[in-house]
C-alpha cells in the first residue's frame, strides 16, 4: 500500500473524522500545540543563550535541570498534538512541501538535541562544539516552528 | 472614529499590498509564531523562577537581567510583525471579538508587568536566592495565564464563527462593534 493510500485511510478513520467536523476540537488542539510551542522555545533558549554566552552566567549543567523537564514535557504534548491534527487531513500534509520541510526539520532537531545538545549539557562541556551543536540545536526548532505554520498557506 | 481609521488603514497601499502578496503574508505571520518561541518562552521561564519552583539555584536578579532582554527582543518582534498582520486586514480583525480579547489580555498582562517592576521586585534582593514571596507567585500566574490566553485568543482570530456576517445577538453586536443583522 503506498503512503498516499495510508494518508486516505487515516483520513477516513473515526478519529481523523471527529476532529475534522467537530467546530472546536481542532483549534482546541492547534492552541495546545502552539502554548508547547511556546514552552519548548523557553526551555531550548534559556540553555542555548547562557551557552552563547548571552543569557544566565549560572552554569548550564544547572539550568538543564529544570528546563529539560519543560522541554521534554513540551515535546510530548506537541507531538500527541501533532498527531492528532495530521490524523483530521494526512491527505492534505501528504501534498503540502512544507509538511515534509517541517518533518525533516523535527528529525534533525530531535536527533540533535536527544544525542548531542542533551548529552553535552549535562557534562558541562565548553568550547567550539557546544556552541555549533547549540546554534544547530536552535535553528533546526525554529525551521520546525515556521514550517508548521507555512503548512496553513503553501 | 476607530472605525474611519481601520477603513482607511485598508485602503492604504501597504494594507492591499501586503493582502494580496503571496509570501509577504506568510512570511510575516510565519515569523510571527516563531517569535512566540522567544517572547512567551522566556518570559514562562521567569515566570516559572518567580513562582519559586524551577531554577531556584539561579538567583531572581539574574534572570530578570539575563533573560528580560531577550524577552523585549521577542516583544518588539510580535508587536512589528503583530501590526503588520493587522494592516493587512484591518477591517475583519478590529471587529474579531477574539481579537479585542487578546488586547485586553495584553493590557492585563502590561499592568501586571508595571506592578511588578515598580512594586514587588523592588526588594528582590532580600529574596533573590531564599524563598520567593507571595505577591510574585502571584504576578507570575497572572502573566503565564494572561500570555497563555493570548495565543490562544490569537490563533482562534483565524476563524470566522463571530465574523460581523454572522452575528445574530444585540450582546455579541455591542462587542464586536458589528452592525446588527435583522436576519
Amino acid at each position: 500500500m503506498s503512503l498516499y493510500h495510508t494518508a486516505q485511510n487515516i483520513e477516513a478513520s473515526a478519529l481523523g473524522q471527529t476532529i475534522r467536523e467537530s467546530t472546536w476540537l481542532f483549534p482546541a488542539i492547534e492552541s495546545t500545540h502552539l502554548l508547547a510551542l511556546a514552552l519548548l522555545g523557553g526551555a531550548i533558549l534559556i540553555m542555548s543563550l547562557s551557552i552563547l554566552g548571552w543569557g544566565l552566567k549560572t552554569p548550564v549543567a544547572e539550568t538543564y535541570k529544570s528546563a529539560h523537564r519543560y522541554f521534554n514535557g513540551a515535546v510530548l504534548v506537541l507531538i500527541i498534538t501533532g498527531v492528532l491534527l495530521g490524523i483530521s487531513e494526512p491527505v492534505k500534509l501528504y501534498g503540502r512541501q512544507a509538511f515534509w520541510v517541517k518533518m525533516i526539520s523535527l528529525a534533525i532537531a530531535l536527533i540533535v538535541t536527544y544525542f548531542a545538545f542533551n548529552p553535552l549539557v549535562r557534562r558541562g562541556a565548553s568550547g567550539g562544539t557546544v556552541r555549533g551543536v547549540t546554534v544547530l540545536t536552535m535553528v533546526a526548532w525554529l525551521m520546525v516552528a515556521m514550517a508548521g505554520r507555512w503548512i496553513g498557506f503553501s | 472614529m476607530l472605525d474611519d481609521l481601520v477603513t482607511k488603514l485598508a485602503d492604504t497601499p501597504w494594507s492591499i499590498a501586503l493582502h494580496e502578496s503571496l509570501y509577504m503574508y506568510a512570511i510575516t505571520e510565519s515569523t510571527h509564531v516563531m517569535s512566540i518561541m522567544l517572547f512567551v518562552g522566556t518570559i514562562a521561564m521567569v515566570d516559572l523562577r518567580l513562582l519559586g519552583i524551577s531554577y531556584t539555584k539561579v538567583p531572581v536578579s539574574q534572570m530578570l537581567s539575563g533573560i528580560l532582554p531577550w524577552t523585549i527582543a521577542g516583544f518588539v518582534l510580535l508587536a512589528v510583525t503583530g501590526a503588520m498582520l493587522f494592516l493587512a486586514i484591518p477591517i475583519r480583525t478590529y471587529h474579531s471579538i477574539w481579537f479585542r480579547l487578546k488586547i485586553l489580555m495584553i493590557l492585563i498582562a502590561a499592568i501586571n508587568i508595571a506592578v511588578f517592576t515598580f512594586k514587588v521586585e523592588r526588594d528582590k534582593a532580600a529574596w533573590d536566592l531564599g524563598p520567593v514571596p507571595r505577591k510574585s507567585k502571584i504576578c507570575a500566574v497572572i502573566s503565564l495565564s494572561a500570555w497563555a490566553c493570548v495565543i490562544v485568543f490569537g490563533r482562534l482570530i483565524a476563524y470566522n464563527w463571530f465574523d460581523c456576517d454572522s452575528i445574530t445577538s444585540p450582546t455579541m453586536a455591542e462587542l464586536t462593534g458589528c452592525p446588527l443583522d435583522p436576519g
